[in-house]
């Protein structure tokens, strides 16, 4: 349903951009992506869709008879509106991703302007299923203010490449991880909740607890693609070893302020610029960010704990499907 | 607030000898004297190998999500 959807709204594409949009759908973990095991990854390939398969289980969580064609429009507007947020992402960090290899700047830029475009289509594509015109705008208003969000969180990850890590605290860290992974997952899960004409309560329970655990997500990958960076050992993250390397390194290059950094600066007092250090004060920072590792691990699991304190009010209501309590990662 | 206990027990144990072998064999009462939240006393305990025993971190999140 959620394919036959997204094929309705790019259907309407000209054929000059089809193929493009086309290929970053396909991109990993992406709705039109084909999973292929790798015999030399230690991981699982990256399933497809989980984000719009998130929406779409939020809404038949609060309604279980919701109308699927419905629901799964909206969900394809979050695929949509992901995509075109991980383009912009990748453009904005240099990361050199399949897509990006493919397409070049120029293509990708102009891609993810139409995905932003499509997932706006897609919630408007609701007046003609009979949803009332009043939950289209408050749709459409929720997606506009989240794009807002996520690119002022961008911005500020941007601006925070030029400040030394020790004028940063953890706060702002973990206020640009929410702004960033936490407002989309919170987009996600609100969506789902709101076009499954949830109350105002409930509605503030998906959203509250998509944020921590888009928080929690965020701070996890921050922390092992270093971690696994300064072990030289695999990340385990669903990703070519090399591109994983590669995509981290970048990271540390372009000063980008994530917890562990900022937070092994302010154990150390140093700048990130280890390199042009004495030994001793290189092993002195190599330990301060062993310890920024943990503590952002710890940091990471107190969200996700707090998610799980969310998601545990809101099954006071009504036991969480199993399927959801799966795609969640909660036993 | 949650977040600068976590990073204050952290820094304490990886600053101090004595402490970090008496978390190693004896977390529960360590745990337990620090007076920590019930929600922070998990996280800690989950955080005892790593603190005490030099054990690699492991992902939080499904693979899916990172």
């Amino acid at each position: 349903m959620l394919i036959e959807r997204l094929n309705l709204l790019l259907a309407a594409l000209d054929s000059v951009l089809y193929p493009d949009v086309i290929r970053a759908l396909e991109g990993a973990g992406k709705l039109l992506s084909q999973p292929e095991h790798q015999a030399d990854h230690p991981d699982p390939p990256l399933p497809a869709g989980v984000w719009p398969l998130l929406t779409l289980l939020v809404a038949q969580q609060i309604t279980p008879d919701i109308d699927t064609v419905s629901a799964s429009s909206v969900a394809v507007a979050i695929e949509c509106f992901v995509c075109a947020i991980d383009l912009l992402d990748d453009v904005i960090d240099e990361d050199q991703t399949p897509t990006l290899q493919t397409l070049g700047v120029a293509r990708t830029l102009n891609v993810s302007t139409a995905l932003l475009t499509l997932a706006q289509q897609a919630i408007l594509s609701l007046s003609q299923q009979g949803v009332q015109p009043l939950t289209i705008l408050r749709l459409l208003n929720t997606l506009q203010e989240s794009a807002l969000v996520v690119t002022a969180g961008q911005h500020r990850d941007v601006l925070a490449e030029q400040r030394p890590a020790q004028n940063f605290t953890r706060e702002e860290c973990i206020e640009i991880a929410a702004a960033k992974a936490g407002s989309i997952m919170r987009l996600a899960c609100r969506l789902g909740a709101l076009c499954a004409g949830a109350d105002n309560v409930v509605c503030e329970q998906f959203s509250e607890f998509g944020e921590l655990l888009g928080i929690a997500h965020q701070l996890d990958n921050d922390n092992h693609d270093l971690y696994y960076l300064l072990q030289g050992g695999t990340s385990t993250i669903a990703s070519t070893e090399a591109e994983t390397a590669r995509n981290i390194k970048s990271d540390l290059v372009r000063g980008k302020k994530t917890l562990p950094v900022v937070l092994a600066a302010q154990i150390n007092g140093t700048l990130q610029n280890t390199s042009s250090s004495a030994d001793e004060e290189k092993k002195e920072y190599l330990r301060a960010l062993h310890e920024g590792i943990l503590t952002t691990w710890g940091i990471c699991l107190l969200y996700r704990e707090r998610a799980r304190d969310r998601l545990q009010e809101i099954e006071t209501q009504k036991p969480v499907a199993p399927l959801l309590h799966l795609l969640l990662g909660f036993e | 607030m949650e977040e600068q206990q976590i990073q204050d027990f952290v820094h304490r144990v990886s600053h101090d000898e004595t402490l970090r072998k008496e978390l190693a064999s004896n977390p529960d009462g360590v745990i337990m004297r620090e007076g920590f939240s019930p929600r922070v006393a998990r996280i800690v305990a989950r955080l005892v190998p790593q603190l005490a025993l030099d054990k690699p971190i492991g992902p939080s999140s499904p693979f899916f999500w990172r």
